[in-house]
This record gives structure tokens, sequence and C-alpha cells, in this order.
């Protein structure tokens, strides 16, 4: 912190001083060599990654007492919310959520964030929903408060499959807001009938007509499922040879592209006749084009979640706690998953949706059959060093 | 007007259709799907007409709020940016002072560095700094990138115009601000439009530098970018159309005012005072009331 | 003493402003760039130059390409751009600022939104492809999207507006009476451009080809959008580093090697072209 005050005040007085004289024209050389010497000390911190089990102590004992909800924040992705929802809360609890649609992805969002977390600063928000591999991420580094249980008697609404993940065995720092599949979206006149299996992906048949995910639990994950293996257990060295695999495929010209989210226009306009894709696009997408089509392979699929979590130092920790509950009530949860269309981590939402919107009830891409369901599986939990090595690794397939 | 004078007039009419068409086509299209009737999230494919987007564009109240917010912005950062950046190019091409040659290169290093290393590191230092990110730290960082591209447009202005205007308003015992003001200023007023429209371009437009540096505020190009993700709603493109109707509209205004300014004043002209007056405006180049 | 006064009076503000927002942030930046770690245990300075040897190696190939589609895309906007200005300066009358703001315009719509729109248009069995494969431009089983020929078309296509405010800038300094003084003076219309025109263009050609070619290099959305891996510019590794990867050292190493490759290039072309002592008009 003194490099810290050291700088400071050299700014002050560079801010201050009349630009004019040549004197200060001088002076600023010596000052920029102090704020030189004051910045080149400083490093960048670390993610000061705590232990699961010291993290788990932690969390039996937290305690978020009652307290008047006032202005809190909740930040979330677009268009990932009924906004009716929101007012209900508000009427029902009191107080006033300021709702920030401002995550647009994973990494930009905690680019923003990093430096206050590391630095153990609030972050100025009390909810903020990230996908599993971030979300792994900021729980292995102690960048999220624990729940109070207490306060959460609805998580006993969360589907069986997702009651525990590697990196939160027993659900103590995330929570689940919506899931999704990555399956096989295809048009199915391009492909001349109905696909049951991720080996189409290296099928020369459809050489150049396929577009892969860039993010390479997505992938990666993938070609383990493939190969037959089981990709939540995979090792640092499985989802190597996969990522390797998947360099092969590419320098022979099988992908057209790596992509983000962005494979929905090659998709719909046929560019692509494959396209590893997330079943909630899927969804929307088919009346866009009516031959698209998704598929939960016989493999299995990749399950990605994202989750509500309290950030570290979290300011209003009960507002937050009581959201969380609040969409944990089935109705409540029903109401978001017919606004959002993706997997509903809630029990019996489909139940009520049966009756209010029986297509959406009756889509298997927001209800996957129980048998699909065992066959979801979800991402692998890897330290932060092997991830920067799994992560770079896929960079240098997709070319950057 | 000769034979020759005419094909060219043609060619250049022609080549200029074009690429106004090119630049245009996109938009054209972004028009055409805020009519589009989707049924999924989706934009993608033509699915029937509808009017139904345009007739409450403002219902989603963050996309307005972004929207407006984007305007904002975009104008105080484009004011600070173009007053810094033309006293700058002027103070380069005017002046010599220490360190001219340096400032010189300098100025293109904003431009040459990557976004994402230019929004990061302008948030660390507001990190260090304990500065809240928000509305005016975006205004800060887009005017800090914008002047790069305000001083080397004025200074293609200046480049090449005669100095010797300047220095002999200073002989006739004009001071600085006065040259300045009633000399410099409406020499270089096209490339100071120019630049601020650049600017203002830049601003709206901005997304990655923006990213790191907006807190908890919205931008139009940060709304829309994230609603990617699950499909770009059609008023986006209702919106973005407004805007350019708007713009289009306040301008082509502008155009027919000054017509009719035009034709007033050559009417009270030819009422008035011999043309000697004529030569001596034509020999300073100050801008006048109309078109140039 | 006044002179210099004046001078950093109009400097002052200008480079304070980037001084504080731009020249501190780099300089830490620099830091950055020599140090080691990993994002687990944090980073310290270690002066480690290898991070610089290890990027160029590494990265030639997007160094490289950086430069020939920034290049490309910069050649194609001059040509495209400058019948366009010279259109707006001479012949468009009191339609000029109109015209140029036509020019802009499209910028007030989002990039994401013009570059989904250029998807849409370019679509492998589209309109617009089906008639270039008519005309021969395309192969019948080849594609626009996903190749070299988008990437370097979405880059020219961004950054068009910024060859033609500097053309027109630049080429509305011209007195049209001097063309006429040249060709009474029985010079051909081509050797009016070449000796007239042209040069008192320089500073507009210079100008926009640095507006276009500087940012250009640093792209990446276009590459992203319109390309395959094998189109990534330096931009897309250097985007990948720092929010992927989380390699801050290489990342801000990149852009220096990429700062320090455009400034020497700049100096060289504006050599070149002689801007230095461009002062005089013919008055």
């Amino acid at each position: 912190m003194t490099e810290r005050g050291r700088l400071e005040s050299a700014l002050e007085r560079a801010l201050t001083d009349d630009a004019l004289s040549r004197r200060r024209v001088l002076g600023r050389g010596a000052t920029l060599g102090l704020m030189v010497a004051g910045l080149a000390g400083c490093g960048i911190e670390g993610s000061a990654s705590q232990t699961l089990a010291s993290l788990q102590d932690e969390a039996s004992s937290t305690r978020h007492p009652k307290a008047p909800i006032g202005d809190w924040t909740f930040s979330n992705w677009p268009l990932y919310i009924d906004k009716s929802v929101l007012k209900t809360f508000d009427k029902r609890y009191g107080g006033h959520v300021k709702y920030i649609e401002e995550i647009n992805d994973n990494s930009q969002f905690f680019g923003k964030v990093r430096q206050q977390l590391a630095e153990g600063v609030p972050i100025g928000r009390d909810i903020v929903v990230l996908t599993d591999y971030m979300a792994a991420k900021w729980v292995r580094s102690g960048y999220v408060t624990p729940f109070d249980a207490r306060n959460l008697p609805n998580k006993k609404h969360l589907v069986p499959n997702l009651r525990s993940v590697p990196y939160d065995p027993k659900r103590q720092f995330t929570l689940p807001w919506q899931s999704g599949a990555v399956g096989l979206g295809y048009d199915i006149r391009q492909t001349g009938g109905e696909l049951k299996s991720f080996d189409v992906l290296f099928d020369p048949k459809y050489k150049g007509k396929i577009s892969m995910l860039a993010e390479q639990y997505d992938s990666a994950g993938t070609v383990l499922l493939q190969q037959g293996k089981n990709p939540t257990k995979a090792s640092v060295d499985d989802q190597l040879q996969a990522i390797e695999k998947l360099d092969k495929a590419n320098q022979a010209g099988q992908f057209r592209r790596f992509t983000g989210n962005d494979y929905t226009t090659d998709l719909t306009k046929g560019n692509v006749a494959i396209a590893l894709a997330y079943s909630g696009d899927l969804v929307q997408l088919q009346s866009d084009n009516k031959n698209l089509r998704f598929s939960y392979p016989d493999e299995g699929a990749m399950l990605f979640t994202d989750n509500m979590m309290l950030p570290a130092k979290v300011q209003h920790p009960y507002a937050a706690e009581t959201m969380m509950n609040f969409v944990y009530e089935p109705k409540i949860a029903a109401t978001i998953c017919a606004y959002v269309n993706y997997i509903s981590p809630v029990d019996g939402v489909r139940a009520i949706l049966e009756k209010t919107n029986p297509d959406i009830a009756s889509n298997e891409l927001i209800f996957p059959p129980d048998e699909v369901r065992k066959k979801l599986y979800n991402y692998p939990n890897f330290s932060t060093a092997q991830e920067q090595t799994l992560n770079q690794a896929m960079a240098k397939v997709t070319g950057a | 007007m000769t034979g020759a004078d005419r094909v060219r007039r043609w060619f250049l009419g022609v080549w200029s259709a074009f690429a106004l068409a090119f630049l245009f086509l996109p938009v054209f299209i972004i028009i055409l799907f805020s009519f589009n009737d989707n049924q999924g999230r989706f934009n993608f494919t033509w699915q029937g007409f509808t009017l139904a987007h345009w007739k409450d564009p403002f219902q989603n109240p963050d996309l307005a709020r972004a929207l407006s917010t984007s305007l904002e912005v975009a104008l105080i950062a484009t004011g600070i940016s173009v007053l810094l950046g033309t006293l700058l190019a002027i103070a380069l091409v005017r002046y010599r002072f220490r360190g001219r040659g340096a400032a010189d290169f300098f100025v293109f290093l904003p431009m040459a560095t990557p976004e994402v290393v230019l929004g990061a590191s302008l948030l660390a230092l507001f990190l260090v700094l304990n500065v809240n990110t928000g509305f005016k730290t975006i205004v800060i960082a887009h005017a800090a990138f914008c002047v790069s591209y305000v001083v080397v447009t004025v200074k293609a202005r200046l480049e090449g115009m005669d100095p010797h205007i300047e220095e002999a308003a200073r002989d006739l015992g004009a001071g600085t601000w006065a040259t300045f003001f009633r000399v410099t200023l409406p020499m270089i007023a096209p490339g100071v439009v120019a630049a601020a429209v650049l600017a203002a371009a830049l601003s709206i437009d901005d997304y990655v530098v923006t990213s790191f540096n907006a807190g908890q505020t919205q931008t139009f190009p940060l709304f829309i970018f994230g609603a990617t993700r699950q499909g770009v709603p059609p008023e986006v493109n209702v919106l973005a159309t407004m805007l350019l109707l708007t713009v289009l509209i306040l301008m082509g205004v502008n155009v027919l005012a000054q017509k009719v300014a035009a034709r007033r004043a050559s009417a009270r002209e030819e009422d008035a005072a011999p043309p000697d007056v004529g030569d001596v405006a034509e020999a300073t180049p100050v801008v006048g009331a109309a078109g140039r | 003493m006044r002179q210099r006064s004046a001078a950093w009076l109009f400097a002052g503000p200008g480079l304070l402003w980037l001084l504080i927002f731009f020249a501190i942030p780099l300089v830490n930046q620099a830091s950055v760039s020599l140090m080691s770690g990993d994002p687990e245990a944090g980073y310290t300075l270690t002066w480690a130059f290898s991070t610089y040897t290890d990027a160029i190696s590494a990265y030639k190939p997007q160094f490289l390409r950086s430069f020939g589609y920034a290049g490309a895309a910069t050649l194609i906007d001059l040509i495209i751009a400058f019948p366009l200005a010279y259109f707006i300066v001479f012949k468009a009358g009191r339609w000029r600022a109109f015209m140029l703001l036509l020019v802009v315009l499209p910028f007030f719509t989002s990039q994401v939104l013009r570059t989904v729109s250029w998807q849409l248009i370019l679509s492998d069995s589209g309109f617009v492809v089906d008639r270039l494969k008519d005309i021969g431009l395309v192969a019948s089983d080849g594609r626009v999207l996903a190749t070299r020929t988008a990437v370097i078309a979405g880059i020219a296509y961004n950054f068009l507006p910024f060859m033609v405010l500097p053309l027109y800038v630049s080429l509305d300094k011209l007195d049209p009476r001097l063309v006429e003084a040249a060709t009474d003076l029985y010079c051909s219309r081509v050797a009016a451009f070449r000796k007239v025109t042209l040069p008192l263009a320089i500073p507009g050609i210079f100008a926009g080809s640095l507006l276009c070619f500087i940012p250009a290099c640093g792209d990446f959305i276009n590459a992203a959008l319109l390309g395959t891996s094998r189109q990534y510019m330096i931009g897309n590794v250097v985007q990948s580093k720092y929010l992927n990867v989380l390699d801050y050292p290489s990342a801000a190493a990149l852009s220096f090697i990429l700062m320090t490759l455009i400034l020497v290039g700049i100096a060289i072309y504006g050599r070149l072209l002689g801007t230095k002592n461009l002062t005089e008009v013919a008055a």
C-alpha cells in the first residue's frame, strides 16, 4: 500500500502543477520515473487459492441474519429472466433489486472484476451468475461467500443430477440458475437423417461443414464422450489428448470454424451442416429454419450450468439469498423457464408448465427425458494452473 | 463542361454511389429486419412483415437507457477529445517545441494498442486511484482513445496550409488567441468537424475498452454483445434505425436551411456594395455561411 | 519565449490527458510484460525479456497476417475512398456535409449488427454468393465467408470512413482554380492531377492510411466472426491471452511488439511520402 501511496501523491503533484513552465516539464520526467518505479513494484496479485476443505469449514458456520431488504444488485446475462419475477419479488419482500444484465461473457466479466476480487474489495454486486468453469475458478480462489443454508429451504427442489458437482460437492457456494446441453445441432436436409453419435464430428462426409465450440470444456469434453470416456472424471492428460485430436482434425480441414455463440448464423443459413450447439439456442433457431434439429447423442452430452453465487465480501447477503430461494419456488422457476427456454434446475417445473405451456413442457430440449438426463455430464474440475495449460493448448488450435 | 469532364463526373458519381451502397448494404439489412416477424428469439431469417417491434421499441427500459447513455457518452467524449486533439494538432504542426518529434509518434500509440490491453490497463489505473467505474470512466476512456484520431485528422488539414496567413494576422497585431479564433480555427473547421464525426462514431460503437471500464453502466454496444447469446431482439434494429433516421433528418433539415439562408444572402448581396468584397473573401479561405 | 509557452498551452492539455490515461497504464503494462508467474500465485517483476523473444517466434504467422490484411484493407480503402472523397469535395455542392455524414452513419448502428448482417448477406447459398459464382468470382464449390477474403473485406469495410474523412479534409484545401491554371498552361488533365491535386492530397492519404492501417493491425473481431483459425490475427492472440489464458505478461509483450512494429512502419511510410516538410501551398 505504500507503493500505492507513493503513486497517488506523485499523481496528485503532477495533476495540480502548472503544466506550462519548462521546469515542470522536465520535472514531469522525474515524476514519471517515480511512477514507473511505483508501478513496477506493483505485481499482479494471485488468486489466493483456498482449499475446498477450508472453504467448507467456513461454510458450515456462515450466518446471514435476516435484514431489511433495501437496494441490492443482481448481475446476470441479458435476456435471462422474466422481468415480472423481479417485480413480484420486490412486492413480496420489499426493497428494490437493481438487475443489471452486464455479464455477456464469463472471461470478460472476470477480467472486469478480477482485481477487486484479488484485493479483497467488494465488487458491488450481490449475486453474479457464471458458468460452471468460471464458478469453479471463483470457488477455488476464494472469491465467493458461502451460503447460510437456513435462508435457502427451497434448495431441496434442486434436481438430483445437479445436487453435487466436483467443485462444490455440497452446493454451499453455487446454486444453479439454468442449464443447457452441448449436443449436435444439425440441418436434417443436409445430413439426410437423424444423427445419433458424436462420431459424425469426425466423419469425412461432413468435412468442412462442421463448426466446433472454441471453449475447450465443451469441445474437448465432447471428444472424450466420443471416445467413450467419462469427461467429468477426466485428467489433464485426457483433456490434452482430446484437444490434440481436435487439432489434427482441424488441420485436415474437418472443421469450418471454432465459434463462441455465433455458430447460430452459420447453422441457420446452412453454411455448416452440423454444429456443436447449445440446446437452448436450438429451441429458438427452429423458428428461423424448420430443418434444424437437436440431438442428445447416444454417448451423452456435456451439461453446462450457469450458477448463482455470492461474491466475496458481499454486501447484501440476506437479500441475495432470499432471491435465490425465491427463484427455486417451482411456480417462479416455471415462469423463468417459460421465458428463457433452457433446462431448469428446479424439480416440478414440468408439471406446472404442462398446464400452462404444454408445448414447452413437451419439448425435449427443455425437459430432456430421464434416460438422457442420466447421460448429461458436468464439466471436470481442474486447478487454475491446469486450466491455463488447457486453455493455452486450445488457443493454439483455434489459431490464437 | 467538356465531354471528358462529363465522363469524369459520371464516373465519379457512379463510383461514389457504389461506395455508399457498399457502406449501407448491411444497414439496409438491419433496417429490413426491424420489420421481421420473428417467431423465435433470433432474427436471421425473414419470417414475415410486422410493425409490432415499431409499436413500442422502448418497452425494454434497459435497452433505451443503454442507448441514451451511449449518446451522452459520445457527446461528452467527442467534445473533450476534439478540444484536446485540435489544440494538440495545431501545436504539433505550427509550433516548434522540445519533444515535438516524440509527441508526434506518441500520439499514434493509442491507435496501435490492442483494445484489450488499452481497456484493461486503464481499468487497473482506475482501481489503483480508487475511482469507481461507471459513466465518468467510460467518458475518460473514450476521450483518451479518440484524441489520436482527432489529432491525425486535424493535422491532415493543417499540413500544407499556408502558415503565412496566420503570420500576417500576427503581424497586423492579433494576439495568440485572436489569431487562433479568427484565422486558424475557421481554416481548419472542416478538419475539426470531420474529426468530431469520427470521434463520435468511435465512441458510440466501442465495445472492448468500454466493457472493462463501464462498471455497472450499460452502453448500447455492451447490451447488444450480451444479447447475442440469447438472440438480439428486433427492438435493437428498430432503435438503430431510429437513430440513423434522426441524424439523417436533422442533417437534411440543415442542408435545406442553408439553401434558404444562401438564397436570402445572395438576394441581399445583389442590392449591396460592388463585388470587391468578393476578392478579399476569396484570398482568405475563411469559411462562409453556405456550403464551404 | 512566447512561442514556446503558446506551444505548451496548445499541446499541454492533450498530452496531459494522454499521459495520465494512456501513458501511465502503458508503463504499467510494460512492467507487466516483464513479469512472470501464474494466475494462482500471482505475478512479480522478473525482467523476463525472454517473453518477448518467445512471443515473436511463436506468433510470427499472426504478426505477418495482421500486417498483410491491414495493408491490403488499407489499400482497398484508399482506392474506394479517393474518388468518393473527390466527388464529395468538388461535385457535391451543398450536399457535402450530408454525404460525409452518410459515410460515417453506418457506425451509428452496432458493429455486431453490421457484422451479423454481412454474415447473412454473404451466406454460402445466399443471393450474393450465388451471383458471384455465376460470374465466376467464386468457385462453384467455394464460399466467401470463413475465408481470408471475407476478413480483409470486413476490415476494409469497418475502416472505410477513416480513409474518406482525412482525404476529404485535405482535398478540400485544393483551390480548383489551381487545376484550371495548370490546364491553361497546357498541362494535360492527368498531369495536372499528378502535379497539383495529388501532392496536395498527400497529407490526407498519409493520415487516412494511418487511421486505417494502425487500428486494423490490432483488429480481432473480423477474423473472429468472418474467418477461421487460419485467419486469426495478432489481435485475436492478445484477446485470448488476456481473457482466456490469463497470461498477462505475454499479452502485454505482444502488444508492445505490435506497437513497435507499427511505429517503425509509420516512420518509414512517412519518409516515403515525404510529408515532413509539406508546408507551402502554391499560393
